[in-house]
């Protein structure tokens, strides 16, 4: 750590929030980089189950020392400069200004991206499969890193293994984008459309290279967000599960309508009056759609398709009788 | 107003602007352009955190 200059910022209000864009809810997250402002490497990054999945100290340790070795190329003109984008500033997002810097509030990294999200909503640009369900998890991919070992592939399964990928393998590049760290491969694999059905990945393997076309399987964009806590992400307040094929038929419902088992009413839904859903429940539509290419439960479909506030019709079977029943959905509110 | 505390806002500037120091001996900057300016000084490179308010 001597060998670096360190700085630690914890109020966004100055920081060009273009050049330094992450997910913005990551707590911890790294940047090493020169007096010119060119990011060598990122360290960070996490996945839904917790803030540090990916941190490890080990790891650290490896991004520092490639960090000095990039800072020597840099210095020996090896690098090219990375363009840089257009700046942006916490205080250009009109409702953030409101809710913080007019208050004397800190801005806080995780309500920049939820008010650019809000911001989004707004003008229509918001894309919730892109903004909302940041940070793809490697695991949905088949992907298990050798964490203290940084981008060290431990356990190869499913698409990736299929695409060749072996356990011992280095990733050293994905999607095009040249990559050091978790937090670089993850932050590239953030990057990829979502519409994408496939990724190429360059991994170093007994001092060789190799480029692998891992093929993404439907809905590889989709973690849990519900801890995000974000105001563009409608609370439902129950839990469900996909059908089976089986259960579809058997319910003479079509194979591909997200038709789903209601698992879990939350407290909450009784609490503010939302919805009258029961366990055991089969939701077969919402406001009449039965089908979606991107969703394969209600929920899902009420957080992708719907805003926060909006009350909806569900189509349900219970006791064998279909009815109808009201939801409203409801949005979260910050602690601060 | 006691001069001590008019000049409470500056010194709660200058003690945002100085580098910290952890049990590592680490200095740690809070200004972004004043850690620039070290890296530019010194040829180092930079080690920039955001993390959230403890």
């Amino acid at each position: 750590m001597s060998q670096y200059v360190c700085a630690r910022i914890i109020r966004m209000d100055e920081v060009d929030i273009a050049h330094f864009e992450y997910d913005r809810n990551n707590p911890l997250y790294f940047f090493l980089m020169n007096a010119d402002e060119q990011i060598y490497t990122r360290y960070g990054g996490r996945d839904s189950a917790a803030v540090d999945s990916y941190l490890n100290l080990d790891s650290l340790e490896l991004a520092l020392q490639k960090g000095l070795d990039l800072h020597e190329q840099w210095k020996q003109g090896k690098l090219k400069a990375a363009p840089r984008p257009a700046p942006k500033f916490a205080r250009e997002y009109p409702l953030l200004v409101e809710r913080t810097f007019a208050k004397n509030q800190c801005v806080e990294c995780h309500l920049i991206g939820d008010f650019q999200n809000i911001h989004r909503q707004l003008d229509g640009s918001l894309d919730k499969k892109k903004h909302l369900w940041r940070s793809p998890d490697f695991k949905l991919i088949g992907i298990t890193l050798d964490i203290p070992k940084g981008l060290v592939v431990k356990e190869a399964t499913g698409p990736a293994a299929e695409a060749g990928l072996l356990a011992g393998d280095l990733i050293r590049g994905w999607n095009g984008t040249t990559v050091w760290t978790f937090g670089d491969a993850q932050y590239a694999y953030d990057m990829v459309d979502r519409n994408a059905r496939q990724v190429k990945v360059r991994v170093e393997r007994a001092g060789t290279e190799k480029e692998l076309t891992i093929a993404l399987p439907i809905r590889w964009w989709l973690t849990d967000v519900r801890w995000r806590q974000s105001s563009v992400d409608p609370r439902v307040y129950f839990d469900d599960r996909p059908l089976t094929d089986d259960e579809k038929r058997q319910h003479g419902l079509p194979a591909e309508s997200f038709a789903s088992l209601v698992r879990r009413v939350a407290d909450m839904a009784k609490l503010m009056k939302t919805h009258e859903l029961a366990v055991g429940d089969i939701i077969v539509a919402v406001d009449g759609v039965d089908r979606d290419p991107d969703v394969h439960t209600a929920e899902l479909y009420l957080r992708l398709r719907k805003k926060p506030g909006d009350t909806v019709e569900l189509d349900v079977l219970r006791n064998g009788q279909r009815i109808k029943l009201p939801l409203r959905t409801l949005q979260m509110s910050f602690r601060k | 107003m006691h001069p001590l505390l008019r000049a409470l806002p500056a010194l709660a500037a200058l003690a945002l602007s100085l580098p910290a120091q952890d049990a590592e001996g680490i200095h740690w900057h809070s200004n972004y352009q004043e850690a620039l300016k070290e890296a530019k000084a010194t040829g180092k490179p930079i080690f920039l955190e955001y993390r959230c308010e403890p």
